[in-house]
């Protein structure tokens, strides 16, 4: 049975099942959904996904729509390499820091992206096209937000806070990964995954809070992640720039 | 050896207790009181997921020396780690939509339901304090965030026109697990779960704080859900624990709604 996989870039939501797939060893059929062209708001998509949302995963007549659950999805129903620990402290830890992730870092860390990548690369379109591609969206947080990326209308405050959590989140982070190897605490996991996709370009994004003296724990571990096979062969499917920030984890380009 | 901090039982204090009563397990309780702003007495300096932890207020769970935080994965852990009742479903699609339900519900009921239920009963409370000794309790309280949910509760943050947004936002969530209840008795697979009793917790206080959207006529399969867990024993057993005997007046502040507006 095929897994369709309806995604945007190894970035972020759509990066998170991508990364698992690999690692699991389960071969997808990729259907690129276009972000920043509104596919995922078009008819064609709606029909896979009613809510709009990126990443979709459509296994048999199973439909999933929530990134971080898919995760845990993949592991449970295919062969392979488990991705998750079996002890259930250590499980427990790795869904802490997932949901740390989603629901804290990353609306801070993608409030500061939108603002300054996903808004301006839409923003010189018609204003008239821009409100068309708004109303054609499903759910109201996702309209807010597409909203406030289109037309700049985040706050300095909305941004400062922001910003102030990004700082905060990674330190707590590097704090986490000097006394853990890994996000859960012993072993790989759908935490590591989860957290790849949130900070691969922490250090391009964040140089002053994100680099080799101040976080060299978080540096370390992204590297250990980007020199895994899985995590190479998804970031090779990148079509923009924005994914191609990963590079800078090379090791070699440093040495 | 199992411990569980806990206080009245409502929204997410209501969640373990259910589990670890389903489960028939040997636990202790050290009760609090989040009113007093000083919860469960514990020191947290060394325990970032305790300390930070997003539902802030809250149980926690300390087996054998680890804390335990976030109500839904507390109940997932109860589920995974304590010998009796299965409480998850077999089949990895079912165990996804148990995840799923976790991930929506504690997103959307777990800061609605709180903002409904502070309002309506903690405000009161709360502005009926001395107001110099409240500010000094709040002055002390970490992380910011959870100060300024508790400082927007008396300080006229919640108008009624952001109580009305949060009522109409609460459709979403209410319709989604009214509509997933006309496909099967129970929200995720053939058997009760931790789903069910992730939504019971929170879904119980909406009739009481938002009658125009959970009622008989609009809701009944809700209604009905929620009567068939009410009646089970450990749910019994879990609302006994209430010391006041009114737990549904018991809120805390709860998830912090999306920043994005």
């Amino acid at each position: 049975m095929t897994v369709h996989l309806y995604h945007w870039e190894p970035n972020a939501n759509s990066g998170k099942p991508m990364l698992a797939l690999a690692e699991k060893g389960v071969e997808f059929e990729s259907h690129y959904v276009d972000l920043l062209k509104f596919d995922q708001h078009q008819p064609e998509y709606l029909q896979v996904n009613p809510d709009g949302t990126i990443p979709t995963m459509v296994h048999g007549d199973r439909v999933l729509i929530e990134s971080t659950p898919m995760m845990e999805y993949v592991d449970d129903a295919f062969e392979g390499p488990p991705l998750r620990p079996t002890d259930p402290r250590e499980r427990w830890r790795m869904r802490w820091w997932m949901r740390f992730f989603d629901s804290y870092f990353a609306p801070s860390l993608s409030m500061i992206g939108w603002s300054v990548f996903v808004g301006p690369a839409v923003r010189q379109r018609p204003r008239e096209e821009l409100e068309a591609a708004i109303a054609r969206i499903p759910l109201e947080s996702r309209r807010i937000a597409w909203r406030k990326a289109m037309f700049n209308e985040f706050s300095e405050a909305e941004l400062a806070e922001s910003r102030r959590r990004v700082t905060f989140c990674t330190g707590i982070l590097e704090d986490h990964l000097a006394r853990h190897e890994w996000i859960a605490g012993t072993r790989y996991s759908l935490g590591d995954m989860n957290g790849f996709n949130l900070g691969y370009a922490l250090p391009l994004s964040q140089p002053d809070h994100c680099n080799d003296t101040r976080t060299p724990h978080i540096m370390e571990w992204l590297r250990r992640i980007y020199e895994r096979p899985a995590a190479r062969k998804i970031w090779s499917l990148g079509r923009t720039a924005m994914a191609q920030r990963v590079k800078f984890l090379e090791r070699a380009a440093h040495a | 050896m199992l411990e569980l901090y806990t206080s009245e039982p409502n929204t997410f204090f209501l969640k373990p207790l259910i589990a670890l009563h389903e489960k028939q397990a040997a636990f202790t309780t050290h009760w609090f009181d989040p009113d007093e702003l000083e919860p469960s007495g514990l020191d947290f300096s060394a325990e970032v997921e305790a300390h930070l932890h997003l539902e802030r207020e809250g149980p926690l769970l300390r087996h054998d020396g680890t804390l335990i935080s976030n109500s839904f994965f507390m109940l997932e852990y109860i589920a995974e780690a304590l010998p009796g009742e299965k409480l998850l479903p077999d089949a990895p699609y079912d165990l996804y939509r148990a995840h799923a339900s976790g991930q929506f519900l504690g997103a959307q009921l777990g800061s609605l339901v709180p903002v409904l239920g502070c309002v309506r009963y903690l405000a009161p409370r709360l502005n009926a304090m001395d107001r110099s000794a409240l500010d000094a309790r709040l002055a002390r309280v970490t992380p910011q965030e959870r100060r300024l949910a508790w400082q927007a509760l008396v300080d006229g943050t919640y108008t009624p026109q952001i109580l009305a947004t949060a009522r109409e936002r609460l459709k979403l969530p209410v319709s989604r697990v009214e509509s997933q209840l006309a496909q099967a008795a129970w929200l995720a697979g053939p058997d009760y779960s931790i789903a069910d009793i992730d939504a019971f917790a929170m879904l119980r206080a909406v009739p009481d704080l938002a009658p125009e959207i959970v009622n008989a006529t609009a809701t009944p399969r809700i209604l009905d859900f929620l009567a068939r867990i009410e009646a089970r024993p450990a749910v019994h057993a879990a609302l006994a624990t209430s010391r006041s005997g009114k737990p549904h007046q018991h809120f805390v502040p709860g998830v912090e709604p999306s920043r994005w507006g």
